[in-house]
Parts: structure tokens; sequence; C-alpha cells
């Protein structure tokens, strides 16, 4: 058992979020404000409890010492600037209340559609200064693009198809229809995803996430502090990200060694519960091709076999996954009906699950939540939670 | 992203300090700034664009364990010795990763209306895992498939060389076509 001192010693207590949307028009402090206060009143709290705040750093959105300012924070001891995919930041305020860096901490995470991913908001005047960074070229296996890479190398050295990824769109866009909270709420057939627009072969529209407007907050601290507020805790267990040697999406040595195999060997080892006792999972789907990757690196099922996994547990009466006839793979929907929350969707379902207030999606009598987010190459994340 | 915070290279038509004389073959960082205008060059890399203007594809190569890297890093990953050397590959190797792009940037004699534009990944001869990405070029699209094998060669895009990749078997009537 690798080290784990934190483990069970600091809790999810608070969630907000403002659902998300493609039409919006709100800023990102407007969102991030509405989040933040849902999340801290949702805890019991007050601005005079908060004395941490940690940003995910997403484009647009306040830093964390002016978030800190419009909420009329009084005290604050630790508010650093993270990065994206929300893991990174809540790992952070993790370890800032293990550390007594503060005492309860929040997380927030606001996304915005922006000029270079969606048509409405380039046509957005009050987007307009968003800067589109580095100039790119057709050229390129990087960010974004490297998923379509690496799923045509799927493809080849599994002798795949097309229908394995999916099944994950088909999975998400079902369970998308149960969340209120969701950008898309219509499910989709697999002749409709094979029928979809191809944007970077092989991969089509329904590939990949969907920019959307929204934002999420969560208020972690103490496990012991959490027995006496408002909402059951939600316990953090064990928590990791991970990077493989890659300086570039495209030096990638294979798909057998990257951040997903990290995430999964060390979250394995700092955890008492795993595969066997999970009761809900979620893993990331900014791009099917990730979820299939989760799916085996976590060791569902071996390389390759995804496709066959998702087959082999598909629920026909739903028209879903259920994993062992009881598993549901992202409830919510995921990044591929929910929108694009880069990771915060995972990480609030799970704590509504464990909670017991996911409403007609709840998993019966949950206890634990295994939650992936991220990618392949430098967001890969884990985290396992459970009630407290 | 790396920065640069230093003066601007300035090459010897200008006033300004340069870091080095332009090389033999005499590339000067001006030069090279101002023919690859937007292309984020800094001082790792530098060497390597100043290779596309003579139409060399030089990765980084350390010159104390031999290893090569990409893109070029100031230090060899596997020994951290510093002597990283710009060092010209032969540019034989296969297609590792490969897309199609339906729609994407905008470039210079790119147009997605044609069809969908091929970007290839490929695994270069040198090294195993070594690749360098750019587009096949003069095959025909159904073709192009991972496990092709191919060699580079050049193409202009806003007045500059660019490098890219075609069919091996086509490498001898390109090179010849080329000296001719």
């Amino acid at each position: 058992m690798a080290r784990n001192p934190v483990k069970d010693q600091v809790a999810i207590v608070g969630v907000g979020s403002t659902g998300f949307d493609r039409h919006g028009t709100r800023t990102s402090a407007a969102l991030a404000t509405e989040a933040a206060t849902a999340a801290i009143l949702d805890a019991g709290l007050t601005a005079r409890d908060i004395d941490g705040v940690v940003s995910t750093g997403e484009p647009g959105a306040p830093p964390p010492q002016l978030l800190a300012a419009m909420l009329g924070l009084t005290e604050v001891t630790h508010y650093p600037r993270s990065t994206s995919v929300v893991m990174f930041a809540l790992i952070d305020a993790i370890n800032a209340v293990f550390s007594g860096s503060a005492d309860t901490v929040l997380v927030y995470n606001p996304v915005l559609r922006l000029p270079w991913n969606s048509r409405s908001a380039n046509e957005d005047p009050f987007r307009r200064h968003f800067s589109t960074g580095v100039a790119t070229i057709p050229e390129s296996m990087s960010m974004a693009v490297a998923y379509t890479a690496w799923a045509s190398r799927y493809l080849y050295e599994y002798r795949g198809t097309r229908e394995d990824f999916g099944l994950v769109t088909v999975n998400a866009r079902r369970n998308g229809t149960k969340n209120p909270l969701a950008t898309l709420r219509t499910p989709i057939t697999m002749e409709e995803y094979l029928g979809a627009r191809m944007i970077r072969e092989p991969f089509c529209m329904l590939d990949m996430d969907i920019p959307t407007d929204g934002a999420d907050a969560f208020v972690v601290t103490t496990a012991e502090r959490s027995r006496s507020l408002a909402r059951p805790p939600v316990l953090v267990h064990a928590a990791t990200t991970g990077t493989a040697p890659c300086p570039a999406e495209d030096q990638l040595a294979d798909l057998g060694h990257h951040g997903q195999h990290v995430v999964a060997k060390n979250l394995k080892a700092k955890s008492d519960l795993w595969l066997d006792d999970v009761d809900v999972f979620l893993p990331y789907d900014g791009f099917t091709i990730i979820t299939l990757g989760w799916i085996e690196n976590l060791g569902w099922c071996g390389p390759g076999e995804a496709g066959d996994f998702l087959r082999a547990h598909w629920d026909e009466a739903t028209n879903r996954v259920l994993i062992n006839g009881r598993i549901p793979v992202n409830p919510h929907g995921g990044a591929l009906a929910e929108g694009a929350t880069r990771g915060s969707g995972y990480v609030r379902e799970a704590v509504r699950q464990l909670r017991g207030e996911a409403e007609d999606r709840q998993v019966p009598g949950a206890k634990t939540a295994l939650v992936t987010a991220g990618g392949f190459f430098f967001n890969s994340q884990g985290l396992v939670l459970r009630a407290g | 992203m790396p920065t640069d915070a230093g003066p601007t290279d300035a090459g010897p038509t200008d006033a300004g300090p340069t870091d080095a004389g332009p090389g033999a073959e005499g590339v000067s960082d001006a030069e090279v700034l101002a023919r690859y205008p937007t292309t984020t060059i800094d001082r790792d890399n530098k060497e390597f664009y100043k290779g596309w203007l003579r139409r060399q594809l030089l990765l980084n190569r350390c010159a104390a364990c031999g290893h090569w890297h990409h893109p070029p890093a100031p230090l060899c990953p596997r020994c951290w010795s510093r002597e990283v050397v710009p060092t010209e590959v032969c540019g034989r190797g296969t297609v590792h990763l490969l897309i199609r792009l339906h729609q994407g940037p905008p470039a210079p004699g790119v147009d997605y209306a044609q069809g969908p534009y091929p970007v290839v990944t490929v695994e270069l001869a040198e090294q195993e895992g070594l690749r360098f990405t750019s587009t096949v070029v003069n095959c025909p699209p159904e073709e192009i498939r991972i496990g092709l094998p191919v060699a580079l060669t050049w193409i202009e895009r806003a007045g500059a060389p660019f490098p890219v990749f075609e069919a091996a078997r086509n490498t001898a009537t390109a090179t010849a076509a080329r000296k001719g």
C-alpha cells in the first residue's frame, strides 16, 4: 500500500452548479460566483468560513484573489491559480486543508465557449478579447488533435471499429437525458453516431465533447469538521494525477504507457477500495478514446477490449452501459452530453450520488465512486470518493 | 510555452546583437525569424528552423550518449548532457499516426473542400519512438495508411521551405526531380 496519509481525512462538503448550455451570455465571473455561493450555502457555511480559494485557471476565469473579493471573503490564506482539468485544483485544495494552509477551501471551475471552438462564441463581440493563442498549422498532432491521432493508432493496433467509440457516445447521451444540468438531453442512436459529420477522421462531431458555458464549485474541509455541516460528508479516500514521459503528444511512447497508466497504478496503490467496490464510475469522455482508455487501463478489461466490454455490459432495456448489471458509467451524461466541464461535472455527480441526491439517476445505496478525469498526456487524474 | 525575455536576435543586417553569426550556410537569426513569422522560434529551436531554410531536417541528438529527441529541448532527457546537436536525419520512416482533417486551420495550399487533408506522424528510421509530424504529398488518399513507408521531401509554403513526406517508392524520382 502506497503512502496516503490524507486518506479519509478531508471531505467535499459543498457543491454548486449553474448548469451548462450553449447559448449563454454570462461572464465567467458571473458563472463562477453563482456556483461558488451555491456551493458554500450547500455546505451550510457563509463567506466568513472560507479561507482558501483555488481556481482551475480556465480562460476568462477571475483569479482567486479577485473571486475572493467578489464574494467578500474576509481572510484568505491560500489562493493559488491551478491549471485546467479540475483535479489539479481539487487536489491542491485537499492538500491545503490537510496541511493546514487553510481550513475550508473553495474550488471554482467556470468554463466558457470560446471563439476558436464555438461559432456562436466567435460571433459574440464580448468574447473578442480571448486570444487564439499560438498560431496552429494543419500539420500538428498537438493538444486536442492528439486524441484523434492516437485513436487512429488504437483502431490500427486492435483492429477496432468506430462503433467502439460510438458506444461511449450513445451511453453518454442516454444518461444525459436524466440530467437537468446537461447541455444536451436528447438520446442518439448508433446509426446517428455513424452518420454524423466527420471532423478529424476517424473522429466525427459526436466523438468530441461540447463547448459549453457554466460553472461548478466545491467546498473542501477536514473530515472532522464535515461531520457537523449541513450535508452528508463525502470523504476523499485517494487522489492522484499522473503523466508519463511525453515531450509532445506525437512522441508518446505508445498506448500502453501514458498518464492513465500512472494514475491507475498509483490510485490503486493508495486506495483500499477498487473496482469490485465501485458503485458509480465516472471516466472522462472529452474524446471517446479517452473513455475506452480508462476502461482498459484501470483494469475493467484488457488493452483493446473496451468496445467488447461495453457490448458485454450493455443494458438493452435502457440502451446504456451497466457494468455487471449495476454500475452506470457517467450517469450524468459526461462531457459528451453535459458539456465540456473539464472534469468538474464528474466530481459533482459523484458527490450527488454518494449523498443520495441524484434523483432519477441515483444508484441505490451508492457508497464508493471512482472518478478518472483527463486524458493521456498531461492531465490524467484519479479520485476515489466514499460516503462518510 | 518558452518565452524569450532577451533582446531580439538580430542578423548581420541589423544593428542589434546576435547570439552567433550566420552559420556556414549563411542563415542568420533575423532571416529565420523573418521567413517563419508565425512560428514560435526561440533559442532552443532556432537551428531546427534554420535547417528548414536549407531543406535539412535537423533533430537534436546528444553528443554524449547519441540519443535523439524531438521537439528541441536544451538537454538530453536520457543523460542530462547539454551538448545537444541539431543533426540531419535521413528522412525515411513509416506512418505511425494518421488523421484526415475534414476541416482545420487554414494554410496556404490546403483546401479542405478538395477532400480530407492527411496529417501523419512518421516514426523515423534513426530511433524507435523518434517521430516527426507533417503531411503526405503526391500520394492517392487511399494509399496513405498507418505502416506506409515514407521519405522526407520539401514544399514551399508562404515563400519558405516546409518539410513533408511522400510514399517511399517515389523517393528516387522526387530526388532526381529536385536535383534536376
